[in-house]
């Protein structure tokens, strides 16, 4: 019989319509650089509520869907804007309760990360040597500290992450949702397999052919996916390897802008709710200056051409 | 090697840091100014060290500083890409030899607070300043070998009790870390701007051992909050070279890392484009090493 690959593409408003539902949790692959960007504007955009984002750490797209009213419960190990300024959004929310207060949940990035491990093989939890003697143990309920069983000390149990959605950003997948991810890796290999539904957004949409080639770089495989949709520079400003590196300006103009609340709604509305869609806001950036973030990478790194 | 005459307290921080950084050491590297000290280490006396990144990339060779753990250059010319559970599942195995993280609270026993500051009344859920949280410090600071800490020494920060214990040191003092259940051998050393902290191997408790030039004692201890000890043999650091501040400024020529991030002054796009270009294609790319 012919191979006939399911064909998932869909788009980025239908993927967010179908698959983000008020209340649901939600995770995001990527760590500051590849997060899907274009998925968290869509989701203030289509003005989502009551959201729990479940992340390792997580800069723009944690910071804007608290803006924009989308998150009502973090479990995080870290929210910020890192190397450009302050985490404004994410502080007025916090501190004043603007525009609303968080229900926060908090572990170490390892803590995180193992939750995301024990959600992709189907445990309940793992067990770490992290997070003993902190406060995090403190404020968080569900981190267990308890003595090993095997007589090994105390150790901290973490639970397991399964996140109604996630939205995993790769540079190349095909139709059917098989993806590759070069660089850095995150935990997505774990996100994919914990989240109940997967959605796998991508820079580049490329011939199944491809991942037979070089079958080990295949971090997701398509049977955990449920839809792919092709976005280029759906993580701008952030960087993702082989195709762009990080737009530094525009991230400190909207850090800038953030410092107020007046200052970051004006921001929300000529970047989110003002654009169409995607392509208008890429039309808007500037083509000239995608391609020179594009330039500053291919100057240092570009993905190896595989031979057939 | 020669001394620097000029260099900014961010750059002799970055530079003290850096020499912490053994040759042949596995070193994790976290977010700030721990991103330039070990791309100088690397580019200077430690061409053998192996930097970790948070994100994943292993002992990668670039033409700039990652602005993140998990920027591009993290994995350029890396020797290997992981996930982040697993990268920091090797720290936990132990094979991190040294790690390096700060905060906005630190005590006596080196336990930091990165999480919240909770002022008059304020509470862990509604605190009066809220900071980022761990990330990957109390990860660090439970289970390297040993850790480092650089904070800025400014009133307010080195408190007789922290806000909220995100990050192990010695807990409440000897044993602590051992009855707990850490495996990670706790805080080797405080670096500030001003002077560098040890630890006493009884006590566990921080003590002042080398001053900054033109720093006394008494500026330390007056913005101390515990009742400070101080070493009997007190020395004073040494200057960066010439070369660790070429190393800095090349690789880190926007300043993103050590100054110059204030919101306030907007670079236009072109602008950062042209200078970031020619910063890294001033740097050649030895990949012997």
């Amino acid at each position: 019989m012919q191979q006939n690959l399911e064909n998932k593409v869909i788009t980025l408003e239908e993927a967010v319509s179908r698959y983000v539902t008020d209340g649901c949790s939600l995770s995001f692959g990527g760590i500051i650089a590849r997060e899907p960007m274009a998925v968290a504007y869509e989701i203030v955009r289509q003005r989502r509520k009551n959201l729990t984002y479940i992340t390792d750490s997580s800069v723009e797209p944690a910071e804007i869907m608290i803006a924009g009213g989308c998150i009502r419960k973090l479990e995080a190990a870290y929210v910020w804007i890192g190397v450009v300024g302050i985490g404004h959004n994410y502080r007025r929310a916090v501190e004043k309760g603007i525009p609303h207060y968080l229900e926060i949940e908090e572990y170490s990035n390892y803590g995180s990360s193992l939750r995301f491990l024990a959600g992709a093989i189907g445990a309940p939890y793992m067990p770490t040597q992290s997070l003993l003697g902190s406060d995090l143990v403190t404020h968080n309920p569900r981190i267990k500290v308890m003595e090993d069983p095997y007589g090994t000390g105390p150790v901290a149990l973490v639970p397991a992450a399964q996140p109604d959605v996630a939205f995993i950003h790769v540079q190349r997948a095909d139709i059917s949702g098989n993806a590759q991810i070069w660089g850095m890796l995150g935990n997505d290999e774990n996100i994919a397999r914990a989240a109940k539904e997967v959605i796998v957004t991508c820079e580049e949409i490329v011939p199944t052919l491809e991942f037979r080639k070089i079958p080990n770089m295949t971090t997701v495989p398509s049977y955990c996916v449920s839809g792919v949709v092709e976005i280029p520079f759906c993580s701008h400003p952030l960087p993702v390897s082989g195709y762009y590196w990080m737009d530094v300006p525009f991230r400190r103009e909207m850090a800038a802008a953030s410092k107020t609340r007046e200052g970051i709604e004006a921001w929300m509305d000529e970047w989110i709710f003002k654009i169409k869609d995607h392509r208008s806001r890429v039309e808007k950036i500037g083509a000239e200056r995608l391609k020179k973030l594009r330039q500053l990478e291919f100057d240092n790194y570009r993905i190896p051409r595989i031979e057939g | 090697m020669a001394c620097a005459k000029e260099y900014s307290t961010s750059e002799l921080m970055g530079a003290t840091v850096a020499r912490q950084i053994r040759n042949h050491d596995t070193a994790f590297i976290g977010v700030g100014i721990p991103l330039i000290a070990g791309v100088v280490a690397v580019a200077t006396h430690a061409p053998n060290a192996i930097l970790l990144y948070e994100g994943g990339g292993i002992g990668s060779r670039t033409r700039r500083i990652p602005w993140t753990i998990s920027d591009n250059p993290t994995t350029d010319n890396a020797l290997a890409a992981v996930p982040i559970w697993r990268v920091l599942s090797d720290m936990q195995r132990g094979f991190v030899n040294v790690g390096i993280i700060g905060g906005a609270q630190v005590d006596r026993f080196g336990n930091l607070n990165s999480t919240v500051i909770l002022g008059e009344g304020g509470s862990y859920a509604r605190p009066k300043v809220r900071l980022p949280g761990s990330g990957g410090a109390n990860d660090m600071a439970s289970s390297a070998r040993r850790t480092i800490i650089m904070m800025r020494l400014e009133k307010g920060k080195f408190v007789e009790r922290v806000d909220y214990l995100t990050s192990p040191g010695f807990l409440s003092g000897p044993g602590q870390r051992e009855k707990a259940g850490l495996r990670g051998g706790g805080p080797d050393m405080v670096i500030t701007e001003k002077c560098i902290f040890r630890f006493d191997n009884q006590t566990k408790e921080m003590y002042l051992k080398t001053l900054y030039p033109g720093i006394s004692k008494d500026d330390i201890i007056q913005i101390v909050q515990w009742d400070l000890k101080v070493a009997p043999d007190l020395d004073e650091v040494e200057p960066p070279t010439e070369e660790q501040i070429r190393v800095m400024r090349a690789y880190d020529s926007l300043g993103l890392v050590l100054g110059k991030k204030s919101t306030g002054q907007l670079e236009t796009f072109d602008n950062f484009y042209t200078k970031i270009k020619s910063a890294y294609e001033s740097i050649p790319l030895n990949l012997d090493h």
